[in-house]
């Protein structure tokens, strides 16, 4: 049940894969002219048109990467480094993705000003405070839409509109909320968009980012060299990884309402549960403004990482899956204002396409089971 | 029919290394940085992909940096090196893929000074033009390719590591091209840097490596999440790296052989070609990668050339695939002091594994079709 | 963070946890540690006739690492007199266990709560507990 940290690939989407993969197959270099490699362009073309369609882009404005994290730097650094002349200062937060918070850092480094908004209680960056950040020499503002271990969703919708009106780049991590809840870009004032395949059930190592062309917003490349992606993100195309990502995109489009009903509602039998059995667990984030399927739970009393561990020991013995928290005890719950022991005890769950009654019911007997038996074994 | 003489652009995945790849693209991994048994399990492959693909350039698993392809790994030794250190000179090949020559004219607008190593004739790097250039005192790093993509010359690395470790600068080894059909010897080559890529020995697509002394200062160009002990973040395609340590086991294991069936076709079809009216062959003169032939037949476009091959079902390339259809002559070509006229005819036929002395036939009974209908076009001979 | 199976074993199944019933005679208890600071140690130690150890008991908030500790050193400690086990070293207790270098200081706080019991206790003659 960690489908935030990754997702496994769908079945439809290997299988789009595997065909690119074979000797028989789509292996030729996309740029090359002959007939091969027009047929791996085409693929190319198709799964870039499947990616816009599920954030209603124009296919031109979808510069693929070799993930969220490529997009993150590229969009961070490309927009400051472009922008220097104009002014050195940036608006972020401090529940930004690692990807983020590291090119900002290093902007820093190069002397850039960084701004690093606290969420509110519940997590949320309010568009109030970004107002009151932004500066005549602010060139970039970034964002998330979702936040990878809370799941709380900000209102980029406002945040857009006032970057917008001040001039600044808008840039959103959407990684975590692309194919969950609706995107429509032609209604959102984002100048940047960063998406993973790896958390939409497509393959790791590919992902994108969105460039909007209307307005048209400027960057300099991460990547240099012979021109790809609109000379934006120079490297030979992995096709496989590509035509990956378009389906994952293109059935996550498929399934993204229906999907959102079956694993809210997955989420409330989760939560409803844990909330009987360990009356004193607490929620961290805000309780409706998050994508459907994660949940993050604090539990007072008990040790973290002992926590942590009972769990998925369990987990892994009984074939479900509890979460792994993968990053350490957790720069956002602190941002929140958790203490250490609750930041340290806390527990993401993440639920999915694949999840099913059954796992969620074993996850709340398993996590109320080790609860208490930990809470017994401290004095 | 569909014949494939195009393995310096790309090269169709090895079955084999599919097979390693398979159980890792479904993705049901957990991520290899995280704490549970599919963590681990995903750690250990990754390793041992790391160890593999040290072994086939003889460098220490721990100078193996992994990256999402060639072209990343070229800006990461350029920007990486020349971002951390006093800005100052560059020197570059004047025949480095556009993967190496982007980031130094990146570096270039940031006030870097980046000068060309001039080549001869045949496109080999003018040593004694390279002393010259490392003269002037503030040269940080220099980048020279060890085997180029186009004319497939193969440059003595050696002898430049010599020169610029004399002048205390770094060198960056573009190997992209050589792995798979030289044998790489990381450790003796002279060099700091050097750039290796996945899909040029049968491996997949999107997967790169860096392979570098550890004492050389890189500033990252991926920053978030810390993998590769924090030179190159972000949530590692798995399945690609364990099948790029699989192609390079296979490569090194393989070399001999390779090389050999390689060197043969090529050496058949360079023969065919000269029997042609008004063929030349670039390069001819200089120590060549054993699989590659690049010529030009008087009077005739590249371009075209490559385009009426693909109408009988034969992949070729005229220049460097990333620069097809761009309509303007290869820098390396130019630079090797060729006239633009000549440099726009240039053919690229590259040979590798699938390849048979069939398809050499096919292509040189289709090149002679081709030029016999095209007849009236072909000029005298003599360049 | 990762455990060896012997961590692990005793993480699942601690043995000893607990406490002797009130009452008890012979008990000496100590602690070390504070749940803020993510461990808090609570030993006792029964102490039998003949001035050996009898048995060990303890409540631990902590790590796996830290409840595996408490577990092993509960089976070490029976039979030790007390001023053997003031000899006891956490960080072999560590070592055993294979515990990496960042949780040694669970080994250290482990010997403070056993110092913390044994303190002021007169190796020449019994006590009782509070």
């Amino acid at each position: 049940m960690d489908y935030a940290a990754t997702t496994p690939v769908d079945p439809r989407v290997a299988e789009k894969m595997a065909a690119c993969l074979t000797l028989e197959g789509n292996f030729a270099n996309p740029a090359s002219t002959h007939g091969p490699g027009r047929a791996a362009r085409a693929s190319v073309e198709t799964a870039r048109a499947q990616v816009a369609a599920l954030v209603d882009a124009e296919p031109g404005e979808i510069v693929f990467t070799s993930g969220a994290t490529e997009s993150d730097n590229l969009a961070v650094k490309g927009v400051a480094h472009f922008h220097r002349d104009r002014g050195k200062h940036i608006i972020t937060s401090r529940i930004e993705h690692k990807a983020v918070l590291d090119a900002a850092k290093q902007l820093e480094r190069e002397g850039f000003e960084v701004t690093w908004l606290k969420p509110d209680a519940d997590g949320l960056i309010q568009p109030e405070r970004v107002k009151a950040a932004l500066r005549p020499d602010t060139t970039l503002v970034s964002i998330m839409h979702a936040n990878n271990e809370i799941g709380t969703v900000n209102d980029i919708a406002a945040i857009g509109s006032l970057v917008r009106a001040h001039g600044a780049v808008f840039h959103v991590d959407a990684a975590q909320s692309a194919g969950k809840i609706p995107i429509d870009l032609k209604r959102l004032d984002v100048g940047l968009m960063s998406f993973a395949a790896h958390k939409v059930y497509g393959p790791k190592g590919i992902g994108a980012l969105y460039v909007r062309r209307e307005p048209k917003v400027n960057l300099e490349p991460l990547i240099h060299g012979g021109g790809h992606e609109r000379g934006l993100r120079s490297g030979t195309l992995a096709t496989h990884q590509i035509v990956g990502m378009g389906e994952a995109f293109r059935l996550a489009k498929e399934h993204l309402a229906e999907e959102g009903r079956r694993i809210g509602a997955l989420r409330n039998r989760l939560w409803t549960g844990l909330k009987a059995a360990i009356p004193g667990v607490l929620l961290n984030g805000h309780p409706t403004q998050h994508i459907p399927g994660v949940i993050n739970l604090s539990f007072p009393g008990v040790e973290g990482e002992s926590l942590l561990y009972a769990c998925q020991e369990l987990a892994v013995s009984s074939g479900s899956a509890c979460n792994a928290a993968d990053q350490e005890p957790s720069y956002v719950l602190r941002a929140l204002g958790r203490d250490d022991q609750l930041a340290g005890s806390s527990l993401r769950f993440s639920l999915g396409r694949f999840t099913t009654e059954a796992e969620v019911d074993q996850a709340v007997a398993m996590v109320a089971r080790e609860y208490q038996r930990l809470k017994a074994l401290a004095a | 029919m569909s014949i494939y003489l195009d393995h310096n652009a790309t090269t169709p995945l090895d079955p084999r290394v599919l097979a390693a790849m398979q159980p890792w693209l479904a993705g049901t991994h957990g991520n290899p940085a995280s704490v549970h048994r599919y963590g681990r399990a995903a750690h250990e492959a990754l390793e041992a992909a790391r160890r593999q693909v040290a072994a086939l350039v003889n460098a220490k698993a721990s100078q193996v940096v992994f990256t999402g392809g060639g072209t990343e790994a070229d800006n990461l030794a350029l920007k990486g090196v020349c971002n951390g250190a006093p800005r100052g000179r560059l020197l570059v090949g004047a025949v480095e893929h556009s993967a190496v020559l982007g980031p130094a004219e990146a570096l270039a607008k940031q006030g870097w000074k980046v000068a060309s190593i001039p080549v001869d004739g045949e496109g080999r790097y003018d040593l004694a033009a390279l002393d010259d250039l490392l003269k002037a005192n503030d040269v940080r790093l220099v980048s020279a390719m060890l085997a180029n993509n186009e004319t497939g010359v193969i440059q003595d690395i050696p002898a430049v590591a010599k020169r610029v470790q004399a002048a205390g600068a770094l060198l960056h080894c573009d190997a992209v091209q050589a792995a798979g059909k030289l044998p790489l010897d990381f450790t003796a080559l002279g060099a700091d840097l050097m750039t290796l890529s996945a899909h040029k020995i049968n491996g997949p697509r999107g997967v790169g490596a860096l392979i570098m002394d550890r004492r050389v200062d890189l500033v990252p160009l991926v920053h978030g999440g810390g993998q590769e002990q924090g030179l190159r973040g972000g949530t590692e395609d798995l399945a690609g790296i364990v099948g790029f340590g699989r192609g390079a086991e296979l490569a090194q294991a393989e070399l001999p052989e390779r090389v050999t069936h390689a060197r043969k076709l090529r050496d058949a079809m360079e023969a065919e070609v000269k029997r042609l009216p008004g063929v030349r062959v670039f390069s001819a003169g200089a120590e060549r990668l054993n699989n590659t032939l690049q010529f030009g037949i008087a009077g005739l476009d590249g371009e075209w050339l490559v385009m009426e091959l693909d109408k009988r079902g034969i992949a070729v390339s005229s220049g460097s695939a990333c620069h097809s259809g761009s309509g303007e002559p290869s820098h390396v070509l130019t630079a090797m002091g060729l006239e633009p006229a000549v440099a726009k005819g240039a053919l690229r036929v590259s040979f590798g594994v699938g390849n048979t002395e069939a398809d050499v036939a096919a292509a040189a009974a289709a090149l002679r079709d081709i030029v016999a209908g095209a007849g009236k076009r072909v000029a005298a001979v003599g360049w | 963070m990762e455990y060896s199976e012997a961590v692990l074993a005793h993480f699942r199944a601690p043995k000893n946890a607990g406490e002797f019933p009130a009452g008890t005679r012979g008990v000496l208890l100590g602690q070390a540690g504070t749940k803020k600071r993510g461990r808090e140690i609570h030993l006792e130690l029964k102490l039998g006739a003949d001035g050996r150890i009898e048995g060990c008991r303890y409540r631990i908030y902590g790590c796996p690492a830290t409840v595996a500790l408490c577990s092993l050193l509960s089976e070490r400690l029976p039979g030790l007199l007390p001023a053997e086990a003031l000899t006891m070293s956490g960080l072999k207790l560590a070592a055993e266990l294979g515990l990496p270098p960042p949780k040694r200081d669970a080994a250290l706080l482990l010997e403070d709560a056993l110092r913390d019991a044994l303190k002021g206790y007169n190796m020449t003659e019994s006590r009782e507990a509070i």
